[in-house]
């Protein structure tokens, strides 16, 4: 009916004349005059453009057209042809791994994505050093590292890996008569052993020399001598109510042991609650979590030991005639104090020493043996094999080297032409060279054959970390560049022609589970973990003795009056000189890794540099300055230092709180040289004054050459003004009195009485009820401020690095960070007794009062606080943004909207945490970044997240509290058709922490553990008078200490 | 016509027919500029082109040319453009206020004055666009209709309520100042020569021809417009403070910001027009119309609006002590005796007590010390913003944030950059516009000329 309704054009198509159907017939309704163009060829002929030009025109026009068209990059975007089983694209998949580079070991699982590693995150079935630190978390980068060797070397020319091996065969062919010397870090593989022992076969001249940069060979001779094999025993923190540690730094490396979760676990706010009591010289991240911390020069630290010891000998009834150097005066009932606390706490207390000296560290294992703390804290049974260097064996063959006996020089892991006292020199003399490195670095440069190593994450590897464990690594990438991992250069020197992946599962067959059928390889290698009972792992384990512990304790306080005789005669220097190591840069063998130096040292807050630090009384006596430019850059002067005859020479000097007066700290790992762009020429090589491998020295001259260093420094306030930021108690009120006298809440006077800030409401609320409530809680208590979240952090969300100019400008860029607060001697409370009133114009008052509160204490107490966007639900960004560029969700999550950011920065001025970074240059493009944002680099840019984006020029940034990730855990829960279960997934930083400090979940879900602690008496939000009402909180710090 | 009282002091001065005036107001125009003008115009071009290629790094390169850093997120690019809002105020008051309250002696200044207001107001309207970080994204702040859903701008944001504030502003002073030259235009057209000139002229002037209708409706128009612009005196500069007051910061967060900003804008801006005009009084040899009766006036404007500010400061220090909020009370004392004391006493001293010399007569008519002390008064301006925007940034809440602030010589490129760019614009303004509103001012020649008031004294009235 409806298509039968015709329109007529025109009166004749109604009455359907001839004409109409003419014109329906004609496609024009003239004709077109073609025939006056074409026909009249005349005309034609008469034209300028001929056919041929037409044509050749038409040809030109269409090449350059078409070559024009072919300037267009071309980006090469390959979808697979054949998809492989493993890979969907989207969707990570994650390998069980192991991280052992000599200094940091780890168990770890490995996110890949599309093939690439991204991502290291701690493997949960793993019960030993299940923590990853910052340097754990920040080693996926260095595999892609452009600085990596990508050829083998002979001479400086690269050549091919046959031609290589061939040399170096040669080479250990010809040095019959000589001494083969193969240097490496502490190898913890058995079946790496098994390969250098049969190398060892093949050419009997060879030594095999483990050499760590940070020895603590010293204490592993103890133990050898007791126990038969180089390995220190288990140091259980979670067993003890009171460790004392004397200048160990056990929460920023432990001799390879990660005690922090222990640690954290231990200080749980309650009756049982850990005490640690520190005595150090340089302020240490683990001295600045102590409840009690004695600063004490290093020639102190033997006399104090020793007092401590024959207090606590008398106190548990053994034998106590010590030699006891002299000590100071105030010293003497603060140690009294201490071994009274020891001796009460019984067998639940642990002494700890740090350094490299046999006499410190039989006085703590004596100490621990009186006190019974073997049966608790301090485990022999299962000991830790992470550290094996020796230094005996360094000094022989550095001697042997030096003399012109050695005809080979293997080198592998580690770089002594850098870290070694003597090495460069000594080296110089030894026929031929070889470097085993994954880049050309100080020592490789001096090698006539440089072969490059491959990263963990292309390799390999079976660990044996300590007795009760065996951990696999796998690759999950293959090289990117020509190299071969370590064991399998070794493997083709002693001729073998197993692949080291073929020689592991025959070893993990053959040695680790010979009862156990074929398939226990691939759960293994699924696990990455295998833990048993002593026994079951004994099968490579030879040297070990049997030993009782009435035994070992006897032999061990034997030897302690000739120790107490050779510690008694330390003599104090004028200075005194501690080196450490610090959080981000470690040993520094991973110098070249930018995320590590942008991370602050959570102490002094400074990146990208190492100094000298020394007390404000000793600044002041010998005349050096901080100082700040006006844009708050702070300014060091320089010093020449000399110990022990070595000379280093323009040190910056750091005026550092808490530092013992007469004492100097400075880290190790900077000066580099030959490591990479990112590394090179930042600080100054103090490995250079170490001459023994020792950790502190007393000969120590220092002279002040002034000038102006320029730190990059992060934090310019060090301490909380009397506000509470980080609120804390102590143990005693927490236990004995009302919450609401340690965690005060803010209460307004409104017309409704009464109401705490999160009442007080003019808003229309978001529903926060029916869906998800994303909170965070922050545990403050737990919180050791080792920066493992911040880096972890920063690769997840592909944080650009800015670098040491723009971080000394105030410009890093990290959604995380970690103040860290001093102590004043300056409070409220202490400015009223002293009777400060008014505004300071006549007499002192308020201003002097905040100016005093500025300058840290000499003896601070310190705390550490993570502070990211804290997601406000009434917050002050959202309000301010003129394009509603930042919005809150329903979730209770404060989204950034990049592609909307105009860049007015106004909400980064309102926001009260000064969470917010703005992104000042195209950090992904700009020149001036080349060098250290990891993302300016073809291979870098393989470590971003596919999940989120890098933010363009001119664009705010700021936490989102890992959005791809809770997106990710929707989805999956909804196709599961459930719900989120709590603990089902967590955001970067709460995965890296170790110690649990950060707890995410949905307060919605009452079972979820982070609703639990929101009602926590110790909870409470930052700035909550502020009215903001963040989704993050924290529990308040609870100090061990009356 | 107007009467006045013959013991009031006469508005112009000397033995002026009405074309004496005329012939005076069109010489800048009508002859070759004098050589302190091409001097004059050659430094704010060179600075001008100084502060574009500034402009152009910066964009270019990034906000991080600037000083600024994760604290201090806002600087000189927020303190140059509430200082030049600011300066703006004063043509707008000094035409529209002063109308409607039918203050004869603007007639001598409204047109330099309102001149200054639009040429401000371009400078102080950059800044917005450049301290984005995504200036080619700036479009996104007007609320225009779209495709992607409901995507709104912010109306929340006084940052947006600055955009519609300072283009309403901008729009309503150029049509008020047009309106007016008007006539004047008409009078330049009459008389030129060149025939060039005389079109442009032509064309500016709309067909003026002075009739009966064309006054009327010009009167009526200008009334409607003053009667317009007098609410935005107290809505722009309102506006423009609650960037500030509309905040959770310390020292930002202050409900006293509207009145205060508005008070210390007309000061600036009456500074402003001080300096201008005592410069085009020598320049021009104006001082028969620009008499030292104007410039007591304007000084006596900036001594009251200098000590309302004055009261400001005092009312925002008691304030902070009154609240009992502790955050609030260290960020004054940190203003007054923290790292940046310098600048606060610099804008104490300009601002509060640098007018208070004006109580006494003879300064207050000395021209040198008048132009010194206009000048005092703008830097100390200048130092309030800067004093209120990095001050109150660069230590808030939590300490582990605070900063400091330093300018890098795109920043004060760019802001020499604005200086020349005004001056650029108002030099050439004073050589091709009328720099006086001359006919207005003739309506008020037989009333408050000299001559005529001295016949009148010595003829009695007729």
């Amino acid at each position: 009916m409806a298509n039968s309704k015709k329109y007529w054009q025109g009166f004749e198509d109604l009455v359907d004349s001839p004409l109409a159907k003419k014109f329906q017939q004609n496609e024009f309704a003239e004709d077109i005059p073609s025939d006056e163009f074409l026909g009249n060829n005349e005309a034609l002929g008469n034209s300028q453009t001929t056919r041929r030009d037409f044509l050749k025109y038409l040809g030109f026009s269409t090449a350059a057209a078409t070559l024009a068209a072919c300037e267009t990059p071309i980006v090469e975007s390959i979808p697979y042809v054949v998809k492989p089983d493993s890979i969907t694209p989207g969707v990570p998949t994650f390998y069980a791994s192991t991280f052992f580079d000599g200094y940091d070991y780890a168990p770890v699982l490995v996110k890949t994505r599309e093939g690439r590693p991204i991502k290291l995150e701690p493997n949960n079935l793993a019960t030993f050093n299940k923590g990853t630190n910052a340097r754990v978390q920040a080693s996926v980068l260095s595999l892609y590292d452009s600085e990596r060797l990508r050829e083998p070397l002979v001479d400086g020319a690269e050549t091919t890996w046959k031609d290589a091996l061939a040399k170096v065969k040669s080479a250990l062919d010809g040095a019959a008569g000589k001494e083969v010397i193969f240097m490496t870090a502490t190898v913890i593989s058995p079946s790496t052993k098994k390969i250098i022992a049969e190398l060892k076969e093949k050419y009997p001249n060879l030594t095999h020399v483990t050499y760590d940069a940070v020895s603590v060979s010293q204490k592993l001779d103890i133990y050898q001598n007791l126990l038969g094999e180089r390995a220190m025993p288990r140091y259980r923190l979670d067993k003890a109510e009171l460790v004392v540690s004397f200048a160990a730094d056990f929460l920023g490396d432990w001799n390879g042991q990660d005690v922090a979760a222990e640690y954290a676990a231990a200080r749980k706010p309650g009756k049982n609650m850990l005490r640690h009591v520190q005595l150090e010289s340089v302020m240490s991240l683990t001295g600045s979590n102590a409840d009690k911390r004695i600063k004490l020069k290093p020639s102190e630290y033997g006399a104090a030991l020793v007092y401590l010891t024959s207090k606590v000998a008398s106190g548990t009834g053994h034998a106590s005639a010590f030699e006891v150097g002299s000590l100071n005066d105030q010293l003497k009932p603060q140690l009294d104090e201490i071994a009274k606390e020891l001796v009460a706490k019984g067998g639940k207390s642990l002494v700890l020493v740090g350094g490299n000296d046999i006499h410190l560290e039989r006085f703590a294992a004596a100490m621990n043996m009186m006190l019974g703390n073997e049966s608790a804290a301090v485990d022999y049974t299962d000991r830790v094999y992470l550290r094996q260097g020796n230094d005996k064996e360094v000094e022989a063959a550095l001697k042997n080297m030096a003399a012109g006996n050695v005809g080979v020089v293997m080198t592998s892991g580690i770089n002594p032409a850098y870290t070694l006292h003597g090495y460069a020199e000594a080296v110089s003399k030894v026929g031929t060279t070889v470097s085993l490195t994954d880049r050309l670095d100080e020592s490789a440069s001096l090698s006539n054959i440089v072969l490059p190593t491959s990263h963990f994450l292309e390799s390999w590897g079976g660990f044996h970390p300590k007795r009760k464990t065996y951990t696999l690594a796998q690759p999950t990438i293959n090289p990117l560049f020509n190299t071969i991992q370590v064991e399998d250069i070794l493997l083709s020197l002693t001729g073998n022609t197993l692949s080291y992946k073929d020689y592991l599962k025959e070893f993990y067959q053959t040695m680790v589970e010979p009862k156990a059928p074929e398939n226990t390889w691939n759960i293994a290698l699924q696990n990455g973990v295998v833990e048993k009972e002593e026994t079951d792992l004994d099968y490579f384990i030879t040297e070990a003795e049997i030993f009782s512990i009435p035994d070992l304790k006897q032999r061990i306080i034997e030897a302690l009056v000739d120790s107490s005789t050779a510690l008694a005669k330390q003599k104090a220097g004028s200075y005194e000189i501690v080196f450490y190591q610090k959080i981000g840069i470690g040993s520094g063998n991973m110098a070249n890794n930018p995320w590590l130096q942008e991370l602050p040292d959570p102490v002094s807050r400074i990146s990208w540099d190492n100094y000298l630090t020394i007390s404000a009384a000793d600044a002041v006596a010998l005349g050096f300055e901080m100082s700040n430019d006006t844009n708050g850059g702070l300014n060091g002067n320089y010093a020449n230092i000399t110990v022990g005859g070595v000379k280093l020479e323009k040190v910056p000097v750091f005026v550092q709180p808490g530092q013992a007066i007469g004492t100097v700290g400075i880290a190790v790992g900077y000066g580099r040289t030959a490591c990479g762009k990112a590394a090179n020429n930042l600080g100054v090589n103090a490995y250079t004054l170490i001459s023994g491998l020792e950790h502190w020295n007393t000969d120590v001259t220092i002279e002040n050459i002034g000038g102006k260093h320029e730190y990059a420094s992060i934090q310019l306030g060090h301490t909380m003004m009397g506000r509470k930021i980080v609120n804390e108690v102590t143990l005693a009120d927490y236990m004995n009195v009302d919450p609401h006298d340690w965690n005060h809440h803010h209460e307004f006077a409104t017309y409704k009485g009464k109401l705490s800030a999160n009442e007080t409401n003019i808003w229309d609320d978001l529903d926060h009820e029916t869906l998800h409530m994303w909170n965070m809680s922050i545990d403050l208590n737990s919180c050791t401020g080792c920066g493992a979240c911040v880096v972890s952090c920063h690769l997840e969300n592909n944080v650009p690095v800015v670098g040491k100019e723009e971080v000394r400008n105030h410009r890093d860029m990290h959604w995380l960070r970690i103040d860290r607060y001093y102590s004043s001697d300056m409070s409220k409370a202490e400015a009223a007794k002293q009777g400060y009133s008014g505004v300071g114009l006549i007499g002192k008052g308020a201003t002097d009062m905040y100016a005093e509160m500025e300058i840290p204490s000499e003896s601070p107490d310190v705390v550490f606080q993570p502070v990211m966007c804290q997601h406000c639900n009434h917050a002050p960004c959202e309000t301010v943004c003129p394009v509603a560029a930042t919005s809150h969700s329903r979730e209770g999550l404060n989204h950034m909207a990049y592609n909307r950011c105009i860049g007015t920065r106004y909400c980064a001025n309102n926001c009260p945490y000064k969470v917010r970074r703005f992104n000042w240059f195209n950090y992904m493009g700009n020149s001036k970044f080349k060098d250290v944002n990891p993302a300016q680099d073809d291979y870098g840019r393989m470590v971003l997240n596919p999940d989120v984006n890098v933010r363009s020029r001119g664009v705010m940034e700021k936490c989102s509290m890992c959005i791809q990730r809770i997106q990710y855990a929707k989805l999956e829960a909804k196709k599961k058709g459930k719900k989120i279960e709590d603990g089902s997934f967590t955001t970067a930083c709460a995965q890296a922490c170790s110690t649990g400090a950060i707890t995410f979940g949905d307060v919605n879900n009452k079972k979820s553990e982070v609703s639990a602690l929101k009602e926590d008496e110790r909870a409470y939000h930052l700035l909550e008078e502020v009215g903001t009402q963040p989704s993050v909180f924290y529990q308040t710090k609870v100090r061990n200490r009356a | 016509m107007h009467y006045e009282a013959p013991i009031r002091e006469p508005l112009i001065i000397g033995d002026k027919s009405y074309h004496d005036i005329t012939v005076e107001v069109a010489r800048p125009i009508e002859t070759k500029a004098p050589r302190i003008w091409w001097f004059a115009f050659s430094l704010a071009l060179l600075l001008f082109l100084w502060g574009i290629g500034c402009i152009l790094y910066t964009i270019g390169e990034g906000i991080g040319t600037w000083g600024l850093n994760k604290t201090v997120g806002w600087a000189w690019d927020i303190t140059n453009f509430v200082w030049w809002v600011g300066i703006g105020h004063a043509g707008t008051l000094i035409s529209a206020v002063l109308l409607l309250f039918r203050q004869k002696w603007r007639m001598a200044i409204n047109r330099s004055a309102e001149a200054m207001t639009i040429f401000s107001v371009v400078q102080a309207a950059l800044f917005p666009g450049i301290h984005m970080g995504r200036l080619w994204l700036g479009w996104y702040v007007f609320p225009f209709p779209n495709q992607y859903g409901s995507l709104w701008v912010n109306f929340n944001s006084p940052l947006l309520w600055d955009v519609f504030a300072i283009s309403t502003y901008f729009s309503v002073s150029l049509v008020f100042w047009y309106v007016g030259l008007v006539p004047d235009f008409a009078m330049i057209r009459d008389r030129a020569i060149n025939p060039v000139q005389k079109h442009i002229y032509k064309i500016l002037s709309f067909g003026w021809g002075g009739k009966a209708k064309h006054w009327q409706r010009f009167e009526e128009l200008s009334l409607v417009l003053a009667g317009l612009a007098t609410p935005l005196v107290l809505s722009v500069h309102t506006i423009v403070s609650m960037d500030f007051a509309t905040s959770v910061i310390p020292g930002w967060h202050t409900t006293i910001f509207p009145p205060y900003f508005v008070a210390g804008a007309i000061f600036s801006g009456f500074a402003m027009v001080q300096t201008l005009l005592l410069i085009v009084r020598k320049m021009y040899k104006m001082e028969h119309y620009i008499t030292l009766q104007h410039i007591e006036m304007m000084n006596i404007v900036i001594m009251l609006t200098g000590s309302i500010v004055g009261v400001a400061y005092i009312t925002e220090l008691f304030m902070a002590w009154y609240s009992g909020v502790e955050y609030e009370q260290y960020a004054f004392l940190n203003r007054a005796t923290g790292p940046y004391w310098w600048a606060y006493w610099s804008m104490m001293t300009c601002n509060v007590f640098s007018p208070q010399f004006m109580w006494f007569k003879k300064l207050r008519t000395n021209l040198i010390f008048t132009f010194i002390i206009s000048i005092v008064v703008n830097i100390g301006m200048w130092f309030e913003r800067f004093v209120i925007i990095v001050t109150s940034l660069h230590r808030d809440y939590l300490p582990s944030s605070w900063s400091m602030f330093s300018p890098s010589f795109v920043d004060i490129g760019i802001f020499l950059g604005t200086i020349g760019f005004f001056f650029v614009l108002f030099l050439l303004y004073t050589r091709t516009f009328p720099v006086i509103a001359q006919a207005e001012l003739k309506t008020i020649l037989k009333s408050s000329g000299e001559y005529y008031k001295k016949e009148q004294k010595d003829h009695g009235e007729h």
